[in-house]
């Protein structure tokens, strides 16, 4: 296990009601989990009604992972590209958990998957990735156009 | 830039299935169920934003209204980088409702400085400008008179040309809050422009007029505010002048004087005589450099920074905190929790005048510097790539993709710079610089990697650390320096045959056909190396399907028919050369000759003036006529009187043209209407001379243009007549290819295998009395060479053996011996392998062995078209023949025994039909 001298054990809940125990180093991967055990309210179950079981066990995994000294450099870079893999229900769900949570190195990693998938799309590709609904009326349309064609020139 | 370029004729190969296509991740993440990505929360929306190059950003902005409004956010407005944006006027103005608050502008040229104004940032902190040789007083002057906020101006590297000192006055007039000012390339600098600087510029603190022809020392003196100056490549310095009135600016820590003519004098009274400076940067300065003896006197812990100190040390002096490695210092620094504003600023400042000096001793590629570049050049570099500085990073990945590059010219690279670029790490450094989202960054490190990438280990150590990808994700970039860089760099990769499926993994070959037609119409860069990049993918058998599958095909014939840039022309000719050049490993050789023109094309290129395009039409020519009906398309597209041509005018050109220019006649040469028409366009006497060349690829490809032309008596008469026979008795006795010999000897072979001498009966009667004299001697001498060739490949012993028993082994023994490996690739015709079997009832018997010979080199199983030739042989009732030259009492022991052999493969053939 982790070398973290600190082996305090953090409970969280889920949305879903799943119970997680992890150790505090772990958790304060997590900034907003930082700040509640610092602020002393992680001696009960720390309940997290958005973040479902699911993707929490994932942000937890992924905290163990960078806390765990034992893993080398190249094992974390295949482990965070096979993290990734996922998708995009789960995609969605993890960049909310790693904003919520705000666990900076996820997300990073996850904004630039996101990022990555937006790549040399057009808007109407990014729409159809992303299921978004064009909401503009023909004169803003004409206005985007205008708005943006330095860019892509 | 550099690049190494490779071509392979490759004609074997397996046939394998394809890539299945590299599926598009986002389909699959699209089947699952919906989520609202609108809903996600503005910081994170605007996160995602400020990973995204300024086309993606404008894409995202135009999906719905929400994040329309999300992407006007003024924190992703506070700087502009519009350098790879072409920015007039009213591109300007379609952008001033969003510039409100932009603190940071970067553009490019004078057509965007003109339009800058337009912007209307009138909040604008600072401006940088790159190629400003056109920009003018006047337009520099509008910028500041309407830029009052502005704190730091900088116009260079390129010589700001049509600058004068009124334009710095009017600086000095408008921005009274101006910080740093760096100018480059100005003729004069005058003392009152600088005065007036001095005098309304009272924040002025760091100052630099790089590579300037005068500047007013006395005046700079009285810039009481200034703490870092730099005047590195100007010019016409009086050091004298320096020395008497610099020492007393009361604030100056910084100064630069690199690439000057500094003298020791100069540099040891300003570093003793000033008590605020801390870093003297004199890089590059020879009248220093010559004082060998010259050695900072300790003078209270300043800095000299200069080819013969220890760099990194002089600055991890500037650190409290040295007990780290020197090479590390500017990581360190970095990394300090508690930032020192001071330091923080020299720090920045010793970047930023490092990197623009080291590109500058980059690209004046001096000799001598191999030393400083191998010990600490080279590390410098890599450390600034981690500079905080977007300019210092950009700066620094291009001095890498210079200095490294010894011979502009052949592209050569220095292998002991780039080992110095590994050995610390910079293959990563600059792979993680062309993942950056700035199109600037992303062109310079892309540029570096290719250069490198010229050499195999770095080519290995890229695709280890997954530059493939990402140089394959650059190349689709819409951006066309980048892509073309992007493109160079997978050109270099393509060249190992290990990279060459990766790439295509990567999606590769589909991001440089999609390159060819965005740029269809300009850019030569760009499309020589994309063509070039296809062009070694091309030479792969399994990438070359792809190629054709994403279109490639239809790209490089465009290219082909109508780009003007020979380089391009060279490459696109390659490429189609390497495509066709799988045989009937798959359908690209028939699919070139069906697209519009490509035939035409080729045969036109083969008269350009330049000898590369030449060698690689004639070369695609050539690979292309092994297809039937690609053969007569080009026939009948001129091609026989477009080949002859460049034959007869090759006869000074390099190698590689001689043997294509032989070898595209030797393919068409195949059906005896074109050998015919060779003949008749006067192709016999060139083919006859590259015949006689030093190299041996020609030798083979000429030897087979002559063989197949002997097939025909006609042409068989010319070439006795052209001296070909000598030509082919020596090629047949002394060439080092052991094709070239068997092929000149069939060659011989059919022009006296009695054909001609009928044909040549049927001529004129009045000299045929003469002509048949010297053909008997011809013929003697042709008869000798053939048996002499024929009996290199006959082991006595083994042939005794053989004839003692009929043993399989005793005759698996002959084979081995006999067995010419290349032939199994040659193809013969019906008519062909008629004469052969005709042959063996030669009344020579050097013609019968010869003949049995040959049949047995066409048979061997395994071979190529060894089936294809054992049914011709079968409808020409071979065997009865090959059965009487067998048994023949008066034969010589060589026809009989390898008339049995060619016997048992024929068996074998029937045995196994299927093979």
């Amino acid at each position: 296990m982790s070398s973290s001298k600190s082996n305090k054990i953090v409970k969280l809940e889920s949305s879903d009601n799943k119970t997680f125990e992890v150790e505090e180093a772990v958790a304060v991967q997590s900034e907003t989990l930082k700040n509640m055990v610092d602020d002393g309210c992680a001696n009960d179950t720390i309940p997290l009604p958005n973040v479902n079981g699911k993707i929490l066990e994932m942000v937890l995994g992924w905290c163990k992972k960078h806390v765990d000294e034992t893993v080398t450099g190249d094992e974390l870079n295949k482990y965070e590209a096979d993290f990734l893999d996922l998708d995009q229900a789960d995609l969605y769900g993890l960049l909310m958990a790693a904003n919520f949570l705000n666990v900076k190195g996820l997300l990073d990693r996850v904004l630039q998957r996101v990022a990555d998938m937006i790549k040399g799309k057009k808007p109407e590709e990014i729409r159809r990735i992303f299921n978004i609904k064009n909401d503009f009326t023909p004169e803003e349309e004409e206005e985007i156009r205008l708005e943006n064609a330095w860019a892509f020139d | 830039m550099s690049r190494r370029v490779r071509r392979k004729v490759a004609r074997k190969g397996k046939v394998l299935p394809s890539y299945p296509e590299v599926e598009d991740e986002v389909l699959v993440l699209e089947r699952k169920e919906n989520v609202d990505w609108t809903n996600l929360p503005d910081d994170t929306v605007i996160q995602l934003f400020s990973c995204l190059n300024y086309r993606d950003r404008a894409s995202l902005s135009s999906t719905c209204r929400t994040w329309r409004v999300l992407g006007m956010s003024s924190c992703l407005w506070n700087s502009l980088d519009l350098r790879a944006h072409k920015c007039d006027v009213s591109m300007a103005a379609s952008l001033a409702s969003r510039c409100g608050n932009l603190q940071k502008l970067r553009f490019r040229g004078a057509e965007s400085a003109d339009a800058v104004i337009h912007l209307q940032a009138r909040n604008l902190c600072e401006i940088s400008g790159d190629y400003c040789r056109k920009i003018t007083d006047a337009t520099l002057s509008v910028i500041v008179a309407r830029h009052e906020a502005l704190e730091s101006l900088q116009l260079g590297p390129d010589f700001c040309e049509r600058i004068s000192s009124d334009a710095i006055k009017a600086i000095a007039f408008c921005c009274s809050k101006l910080k740093r000012l760096r100018l480059s390339g100005i003729r004069d600098v005058h003392g009152d422009a600088i005065n007036a600087l001095a005098k309304h510029c009272p924040n002025l603190t760091d100052i630099g007029f790089i590579d300037c022809l005068n500047v007013d020392e006395m005046a700079l003196g009285n810039v009481v505010s200034v703490r870092f100056l730099s005047v590195s490549g100007t010019s016409n310095m009086k050091w004298g002048v320096v020395s008497d009135f610099w020492h007393k600016l009361p604030k100056l820590t910084g100064l630069d004087v690199s690439r000057t003519d500094i003298g020791p004098a100069a540099v040891s009274r300003l570093l003793s005589s000033s008590d605020s400076l801390k870093v003297f940067c004199a890089l590059n300065c020879p009248v220093l450099e010559k004082y060998t003896s010259f050695h900072v006197n300790k003078n209270k812990g300043k800095l000299l920074l200069a080819l013969f100190t220890d760099i990194f040390k002089e600055i991890a002096s500037l650190l409290v905190d040295t007990t780290n490695k020197a090479k590390n210092v500017f990581l360190d620094w970095r990394n300090v929790k508690n930032k020192d504003k001071n330091l923080d600023e020299i720090m920045n400042w010793v970047e930023w005048i490092l990197s623009h000096t080291l590109l500058r001793i980059a690209e004046s590629t001096q000799q001598g510097l191999d030393d400083f570049w191998l010990k600490q050049g080279a590390a410098l570099l890599l450390s600034l790539m981690e500079s905080s500085q977007e300019e210092v990073q950009e700066r620094a990945a291009t001095g890498l993709a210079t200095f490294v590059v010894v011979d502009d010219e052949h592209a050569n690279i220095d292998w002991g710079r780039a080992d110095a670029v590994m050995r610390d790490g910079g293959i990563r450094l600059l792979l993680d610089l062309a993942k950056s989202w700035r199109e600037g960054l992303q062109a310079e490190a892309a540029k570096a990697i290719a250069n490198l990438s010229v050499n195999n280990n770095v080519a290995k150590a890229v695709a280890e650390e997954g530059g493939i990808n990402i140089l394959a994700g650059l190349a689709r970039s819409m951006n066309r320096l980048v892509a073309e860089e992007a493109a160079g760099g997978l050109w270099n990769l393509s060249v190992g045959e290990e990279h060459k499926g990766a790439i295509a993994k990567a999606g590769g070959v589909k991001a440089l056909v999609d390159l060819i037609f965005k740029w269809a119409n300009g850019g030569d860069g760009v499309l020589e190396r994309a063509a070039g990049a296809l062009a070694n993918l091309a030479a792969d058998d399994k990438c070359s399907t792809e190629v054709a599958v994403a279109g490639g095909v239809h790209a490089l014939v465009m290219l082909a028919r109508n780009c003007k840039f020979e380089g391009v022309q060279e490459q696109a000719a390659r490429a189609l050369a390497n495509l066709a050049a799988h045989g009937d490993s798959n359908s690209n050789n028939a699919a070139v000759g069906q697209e519009a023109g490509a035939l035409e094309a080729l045969v036109q290129l083969t008269r350009s003036p330049h000898e590369g395009v030449r060698q690689e039409a004639a070369g695609a020519l050539w690979n292309l006529s092994f297809d039937d009906r690609n053969r007569e398309a080009i026939a009948a597209a001129g091609g026989v009187e477009a080949l002859v041509a460049l034959a007869q005018s090759c006869s000074n050109a390099s190698p590689g043209l001689q043997e294509r220019a032989a070898g595209a006649l030797w393919g068409l040469s195949v059906s005896e209407a074109n050998s015919v028409a060779i003949g008749r366009e006067g192709g016999v006497a060139p083919l006859i001379a590259l015949a006689r060349s030093e190299a041996e690829d020609v030798h083979e490809t000429a030897a087979g243009a002559l063989w197949n032309l002997a097939f025909n008596p006609g042409n068989a008469l010319h070439i006795v007549e052209e001296g070909g026979v000598p030509a082919l008795v020596d090629l047949c006795k002394t060439s080092v290819s052991k094709m070239a010999r068997f092929m000149a000897a069939l060659a011989l072979a059919y022009m006296f295998d009695g054909r001609m001498d009928e044909f040549a009966l049927i001529g004129t009667s009045s000299e045929s009395v003469s002509k048949s004299v010297s053909l008997d001697g011809a013929r003697r001498m042709a008869l000798k060479h053939i048996e002499a060739f024929v009996l290199t490949f006959s082991d006595p012993q083994a042939f005794a053996a053989a004839a003692a028993s009929s043993a399989p082994a005793s005759l698996s023994h002959v084979t081995e011996g006999a067995r010419i490996q290349e032939a199994g690739h040659l193809r013969c015709s019906g008519a062909e392998i008629g004469r052969f079997v005709a042959m063996l009832r030669n009344p020579s018997s050097i013609l019968k062995a010869c003949a049995a010979f040959a049949l047995l080199q066409f048979t061997i199983p395994g071979g190529r078209h060894a089936v294809h030739h054992a049914s011709l042989m079968q409808n020409a009732g071979a065997a009865r023949v090959l059965r009487a030259a067998a048994a023949a009492a008066t034969a010589p022991l060589e026809a009989k025994i390898f008339a049995r052999i060619v016997l048992r493969n024929l068996e074998r053939h029937h045995m196994e039909p299927s093979l």
